[in-house]
């Protein structure tokens, strides 16, 4: 095979923990990466989704005198310094950490997807529009932008998925731009336009399919970076706000309480984190492996 | 073992493990001889087992193979020497020379140097003894001003000069014996023809046996002394070259020579289906699959070999083959043509094409430096209605490019006038309407299917595309049209042969019903046998449906077996335009003629003679 001829699997930002789950995948083996983060990941949604069926408590119901508990046969897992149910904050927060990432990743997927297209198979001109517009934007940290726009407004759950999605689109743009600038040089492409297929046509029954392994395998990483950047949004005080639940901001609710160390409004939100990322992460590793065995 | 015989392999097997799996044998029994002063020609189609072979006898066959037998170079078995000796033996004993030279060469170290290191690893010499050593290999294998060629990079080098240096490099420490793997098959007629020469001027002169490993029996015939020939990791014939060529005994060998190219042929044996599976290869015969002459012992029985004739062969009716006329392929259909004919198709006049070099800078553009070169000038072609034109010329003539710009892919000037309409300033969707009625197959087959869309898809797309609903049935036909078989409408690419996939191409074009399919090398990566199917198919669908070819190819004899007319292009200007017969029969230009000699090293009987001795005249071909 020539060198055009792979599209070349080189994951968007965050290498160490890339390269942290491509070791997992590895040692699980081709189907059971998949497999285990589909398990993973269905465990973790339906926590958030199913919770409130078994976990009757409410997440804002406040009872001063229940104020610090540590996990017990009543509070599974403990209360906070309001005596507030932890257990069902956790799922809540769960439930709209989850409702604002998913579409976030969602947008900047479409964005991006969309975006990098215009400028890999568009006119020359237009190339050069949109990739120093993606520099212009690609200059600026994604989270201290982020930081700077919630700092301004303090956003509703609607202005936090357009914030996000809006700004985790370019390496995505990047990736699939320089994918189709690989791609569109070689010989079936030439051979469609040869019978007439147009540039949306060759994008879509041609580009697409082909390179859509690394599309999926960044787009799955991107959900996971947006949960990251939720939380650590959150965490500061500017994502989502007080009294809803998140599980950035249960973090951060623990931490500021370092006099009690409370580790059981610590530990769970970040045991959270981490499993939905691994999730999102093992599935993409899944996939990718999956399609390369294909062709 | 003082027979003169500088290799002799004796019952030599491979196998591989595949992973915790059990061992796949590779390579059979083969029982083979090199001697002193000639070549050995080892011939088998991709998959045969040739290049395993020869890593076999330098021992550098991956960690997972297991290898029995003997392999005698003079009196030492080098499967049984330990690392440290036989690490001696490469390079100072046994030349090697590679497909590619270069991957095979440093690319950030200077050719001279690669060469001195070569020759100072086996003999300690001092380094200026081995610079003048370096001179000496660069005269004797023809390269000009070699103290200053010395000090080039291998990129610097064109690609018959990077297999001299390659040769060179192999002849440092006077070995006894050369395995060439392959050094032609990424040159052009003209230079493969100087390396065989060469060759076989070195090995007169040091007296050295060349193992030359090949696919393409048309090169062998004249510079080999024994030819042996491999199928699916077995020996089925070997034996003196002559004898081999005046008449071959093995079934494979005979269909094999049978489907190689030439002018005035009227059909080429295309031997049907493909190599076997090495996990799952017939018990008796590996070739009774696909022989012609097969019979039911042949399944079971262990081929008989048999040393009594000229060659000596591996095949259990041999007696009762030799008796028998050589097979038949398919028999000619009859050919009509239809009252279009002779109408004019494409015209090209006047086309030129610009290669703009990368801007270098202020200075140049400003004091007018040229920043682009002109690889095609003033070509004038036509085509008329039914006809195939061929389009021949080496490597770097701009065939290529003329190709692309008949398929309006790369900017021209001139013209280019399809059904008496020239393209030019027109609207967007009569450009495209203009596009469809030329057509393209590429030469790998691979890289044009898409892999993530199933066979029948890809065909379907051309009819999709110009609004068509009811494509099934069509797609059907198409592929039968191609010669395939309607199972293969849902598989994807990597799960069809390249030959399948090369009539996969065919048929795509065909559904775009176009005026003209430009061919740019279709069979140049195929193997012989598959070749001559498809070249057989492209002679049938010229014939029977009016189908317009512009065939581009480097190799004369496929283009002279289905081309009306040939023209010959060299250094983007053509050279000669002239029907087929009679351009043969009397090149016109001194260059068609040099061309034409290093084409036809098979002399085929029953073919057009021609003019010129395939040995005759000097190869002064300005470097």
């Amino acid at each position: 095979m020539s060198g055009t001829t792979t599209p070349s699997f080189r994951p968007i930002g965050g290498r160490v923990r890339r390269a942290i789950f491509s070791g997992v995948a590895e040692s699980l083996g081709e189907r059971g990466t998949l497999t285990a983060g589909t398990v993973l990941a269905t465990l973790v949604v339906s926590f958030c989704l199913l919770g409130p069926i078994f976990c009757r408590a409410s997440p804002y119901a406040i009872h001063v005198g229940d104020a610090y508990y540590p996990p017990s046969s009543q509070f599974f897992l403990g209360t906070d310094q309001i005596g507030r149910d932890e257990l069902a904050r956790l799922i809540a927060g769960g439930y709209t950490t989850l409702a604002v990432s998913i579409p976030a990743a969602i947008l900047a997927f479409i964005v991006g997807t969309v975006f990098g297209f215009s400028a890999g198979l568009g006119p020359i001109w237009l190339d050069k529009v949109l990739m120093r517009v993606l520099d212009a934007v690609l200059a600026l940290p994604a989270l201290i932008l982020l930081i700077f726009f919630a700092s301004l407004l303090t956003p509703s759950s609607f202005q936090l998925i357009l914030l996000l999605g809006l700004t985790s689109w370019p390496g995505l743009a990047r990736l699939v731009r320089n994918e189709a600038i690989a791609q569109r040089g070689r010989d079936f492409v030439h051979a469609s336009r040869q019978c007439g297929g147009g540039t949306f046509h060759i994008a879509w029954t041609h580009l697409l399919p082909v390179i859509a392994p690394v599309l999926v395998f960044n787009g799955t990483f991107l959900v996971g970076d947006q949960i990251l950047a939720l939380s650590a949004l959150s965490f500061l005080g500017l994502g989502i706000q007080p009294p809803e639940a998140s599980w950035g901001g249960l973090l951060q609710a623990g931490l500021n309480l370092v006099v009690v160390d409370p580790w059981w409004m610590i530990v769970p939100a970040g045991v959270m984190i981490f499993l939905s990322i691994a999730a999102t992460n093992l599935i993409g590793q899944g996939i990718l492996t999956r399609s390369e065995e294909a062709v | 073992m003082n027979d003169g015989s500088v290799l002799r392999l004796n019952n030599v097997s491979v196998a591989l493990r595949r992973g915790r799996g059990d061992m796949v044998p590779l390579l059979d029994q083969i029982c083979l001889t090199v001697n002193q002063g000639e070549m050995t020609a080892l011939v088998g189609e991709s998959g045969s087992g040739k290049t395993l072979t020869s890593s076999a006898i330098i021992r550098l066959l991956p960690r997972n193979a297991r290898v029995s037998g003997q392999i005698w170079l003079g009196n030492t078995d080098l499967l049984r020497l330990p690392h440290g000796e036989m690490r001696k033996i490469r390079g100072r004993d046994i030349g090697m020379v590679f497909q590619n030279p270069l991957a095979a060469l440093n690319p950030s170290v200077r050719v001279g140097a690669q060469i001195r290191e070569a020759y100072r690893l086996h003999t300690g010499e001092s380094d200026h003894a081995a610079w003048v050593r370096a001179c000496e290999l660069f005269d004797e294998v023809g390269i000009a001003n070699a103290k200053k060629r010395l000090g080039d990079y291998p990129h610097q080098f064109s690609g018959g000069m990077r297999q001299r240096a390659m040769i060179a490099m192999a002849l440092a420490c006077s070995p006894k014996l050369l395995i060439a793997d392959e050094p032609t098959s990424g040159l052009d007629a003209i230079l493969t023809r100087q390396i065989l020469s060469l060759l076989t001027r070195l090995r007169h002169e040091f007296r050295m046996g060349v193992l030359f490993i090949t696919h393409d029996l048309s090169i062998v015939q004249k510079y080999a002394d024994q030819v042996h020939v491999l199928y699916a990791g077995r020996s089925v014939e070997w034996g003196s070259s002559e004898a081999f060529f005046n008449a071959p005994r093995h079934p494979y060998s005979r269909a094999l020579l049978g489907a190689l190219p030439g002018p005035g042929q009227i059909r080429l044996t295309a031997i049907s289906g493909a190599l076997p599976d090495p996990e799952a290869m017939p018990l008796g015969c590996r070739f009774a699959p696909r022989c012609a002459y097969h019979k039911a012992e042949c399944d079971w029985c262990y081929p008989k070999i048999d040393n009594k004739g000229t060659t000596s062969v591996a095949c259990g009716r041999v007696e009762d083959i030799v008796s028998v006329h050589p097979p038949k392929g398919m028999p000619s259909p009859q050919y009509f043509r239809s009252a279009n004919d002779g109408a004019v198709i494409l015209k090209i006049e006047g086309l030129g094409v610009d290669y703009r070099l990368p801007a270098r800078g202020i200075l140049t553009a400003l004091t007018g430096g040229k920043n682009s070169i002109r690889v095609l000038d003033d070509i004038d072609l036509t085509l008329r209605y039914g006809e195939c034109l061929g389009i021949v010329g080496e490597s770097g003539s701009g065939k290529s490019t003329l190709g692309r710009a008949i398929l309006q892919m790369v900017p021209y000037d001139g013209s280019v006038i399809v059904d008496g309409i020239a393209f030019g300033r027109m609207t967007r969707s009569r450009r495209k309407m203009m596009r469809r009625r030329i057509q393209v197959v590429f030469q790998d087959p691979r890289e044009s299917l898409n892999p993530r869309m199933r066979i029948g898809d890809i065909v379907a797309e051309p009819l999709r595309l110009a609004g068509e609903r009811e494509y099934r049935e069509q797609v059907r036909r198409l592929l039968d049209r191609v010669g395939l078989h309607a199972r293969i409408l849902d598989k994807f690419p990597h799960a069809i042969s390249g030959g399948q996939a090369q009539r996969v191409a065919i048929a795509r074009a065909l559904a775009a019903k176009p005026a003209v399919i430009v061919l740019d090398e279709p069979t140049s990566s195929l193997d012989v046998s598959t070749q001559a199917a498809l070249l057989n198919l492209l002679k049938d669908l010229g014939h029977q449906d009016g189908l317009s070819y512009i065939l581009i190819s480097h190799d004369v004899a496929a283009i002279s077996y289905i081309a009306d007319t040939i023209a010959v292009l060299r250094s983007g200007r053509l050279i000669e335009v002239g029907a087929t017969a009679a351009l043969l029969a009397v090149p016109g230009a001194e260059y068609t003629r040099q061309l034409l000699a290093a084409s036809f090293l098979y002399g085929k009987k029953g073919t057009v003679q021609l003019a010129v001795a395939p040995n005759s005249g000097s190869m002064g071909i300005p470097s």
